[in-house]
């Protein structure tokens, strides 16, 4: 469903890794006829993800031959992973070589560094229509998933294909990690439109990146803010990239200053800079803001992407239609997932949105209809381009502790507030485990009680 | 603060560390979350400390607390 034939019959390139190594679309679609051969049937598989050929292959080898992934980060830490293989039963694990010992199951197939090991767990009911499964929050390990059918990835890879004007003489970098829906929707995108796919299993920090990125001629990168801050940081905007002509951003707000700094770039040097925005529930991706309006719409998330619609509603849920008043914002479209799985019965389940997502974003509206996001519903947070589920962190800490708590904060900072005084650097150093959050992103302090309103309802912007 | 004092104490803010670990072997091979969070936490709060701006190569190459102390004498600040 993502390789083409007509980038199969003229062996174009698919991807290229840092060491120069190439995989065309060709060597993919017969790899995923020889993969599928090893599980010939329709079953659920673990992929413990890198931006390496292992990696995208195996991911590419299921979605053709209709085995259904749940793609993880290959550095999960071992007790999430192992709850996430109770809850789920996997059937079959694809992951790098070097993890292999790290489960007790038979290696029944290796190839580009990566080795299929089959469980004797007996798998769960899978429904039809789906086709792949994401993790909701980056790394608290929720064993919440987002289900999504084939349709979705179609869908985003045609939709996506239409915002960047996708081309088979496209060089896009994939630098976001793959377990990461920004990241997936990339390479999904500019693989089904026949580009070329620089992978990059690393960070904008590292120094082969900027050789990577230079000598590859990139033509696409893409990052969230925190990718941007490096950029800055960087002085990108002095570097000389002929080559490039889009710099795309998601996976958060990005500053006011940082936005205008890219904008102007962008408009000096002839490139476009396009912003966007989604949610993994949305197939990474549902608005963006066309690159003529960088300069005059800062900080906007845009409108729809193709074939899909934004609008606003009120507390009683009926559309708001003014310019300039708050609602949340919900969006409709064929990339709007299945629903969320909580347990493996869930994934005998069908679809549960009918193509409405609302997005838990408050936003408003301009009288151009620009969309800008204003304030969250949605009890999460976005740390350095990381959704952090404030619920799911509350009850990891609670189920360790057995301490009353609540996490509240901003994307700049987490707060975790617990109620017992003795524990602090104790909780802090749980949840870098758990997580692997930044210490600087979060911080834990004490609060003698629970603060509750009448009724009872925690209050959570008490400070 | 002396100036050997003032890396330190970057060092071990930044990585969360007591600055007894802090040594020539302590870099992003051996240090476990050295990733482009910390490396970018790491150049900002050197700046500050030492009110300099690094180069973009050097920000890239500040990969380990020996290399580290090499770059900010290339600003000026003598250990």
């Amino acid at each position: 469903m993502l390789l083409q034939a007509a980038f199969i019959q003229d062996q174009s390139t698919a991807f290229i890794d840092v060491e120069g190594n190439t995989l065309t679309y060709k060597e993919l679609s017969d790899f995923s006829k020889v993969f599928f051969k090893q599980i010939n049937k329709r079953t659920l598989i673990f992929i413990f993800s890198e931006n390496t050929f292992g990696s995208v292959a195996g991911y590419i080898a299921t979605l053709e031959s209709k085995i259904v992934p749940l793609l993880l980060h290959a550095g999960t830490e071992k007790s999430l992973r192992d709850a996430l293989i109770a809850q789920y039963q996997p059937e079959y694990f694809w992951l790098p070589e070097s993890m292999a010992t790290e489960f007790k199951y038979d290696v029944v197939f290796s190839a580009l560094g990566y080795v299929l090991l089959k469980s004797d767990i007996q798998p769960p009911i899978l429904h039809d229509d789906l086709s792949l499964l994401l993790p909701t929050s980056g790394s608290t390990g929720s064993p919440k998933l987002v289900r999504h059918s084939y349709q979705n990835i179609e869908a985003n890879a045609q939709n996506v294909g239409k915002v960047f004007d996708i081309c088979t003489k496209d060089r896009a970098l994939a630098v976001l990690p793959m377990y990461y829906t920004m990241g997936l929707s990339v390479i999904t995108s500019y693989l089904y439109g026949g580009a070329t796919i620089l992978l990059f299993n690393g960070s904008l920090t590292d120094a082969g990146f900027w050789k990577f990125l230079k000598e590859q001629k990139t033509t696409i990168l893409t990052g969230v803010p925190y990718s941007f801050e490096i950029l800055s940081k960087l002085r990108f905007t002095r570097m000389d990239l002929p080559d490039l002509k889009i710099i795309s951003q998601g996976g958060g707000k990005l500053s006011a200053n940082l936005f205008n700094d890219f904008a102007d770039y962008a408009e000096r040097t002839g490139k476009k800079f396009i912003a966007t925005y989604g949610q993994t529930e949305g197939t990474a991706r549902m608005a963006y803001l066309p690159p003529e309006f960088a300069q005059t719409k800062i900080g906007s998330i845009g409108k729809a992407i193709p074939n899909g619609k934004l609008y606003l509603i009120d507390d009683n849920g009926n559309e708001i239609s003014e310019a300039n008043v708050p609602g949340e914002m919900v969006y409709s479209g064929p990339n709007v997932t299945l629903g969320y799985a909580y347990t493996s019965d869930d994934l005998q389940k069908g679809d549960e949105r009918q193509q409405v997502l609302p997005t838990g974003d408050i936003a408003v509206k301009d009288q151009d209809g620009f969309f800008y996001i204003v304030g969250r519903i949605s009890r999460f947070l976005k740390l350095y381009g990381i959704r952090i589920g404030l619920d799911e962190v509350e009850q990891l800490i609670f189920k360790e502790f057995g301490v009353e708590n609540i996490c509240t904060g901003t994307d700049e900072k987490m707060k975790i507030y617990v109620t017992d005084e003795a524990i602090l650097t104790e909780v802090a150093s749980f949840v870098i485990q758990k997580t692997g959050l930044y210490h600087q992103s979060f911080e834990v302090l004490f609060i003698p009680t629970i603060p509750r309103n009448d009724v009872g309802k925690i209050i959570y912007n008490f400070d | 603060m002396s100036v050997l004092e003032n890396y330190n104490t970057v060092f071990s803010s930044v990585f969360n560390v007591d600055v007894s670990v802090l040594s020539d072997d302590f870099s992003s091979t051996s240090v476990d979350n050295w990733d482009s969070i910390t490396q970018l936490s790491l150049v900002t709060a050197m700046e500050d400390a030492f009110d300099i701006m690094l180069d973009p190569e050097d920000i890239l190459n500040f990969k380990s607390y020996a290399v580290g102390k090499e770059i900010v004498a290339k600003y000026g600040v003598t250990f």
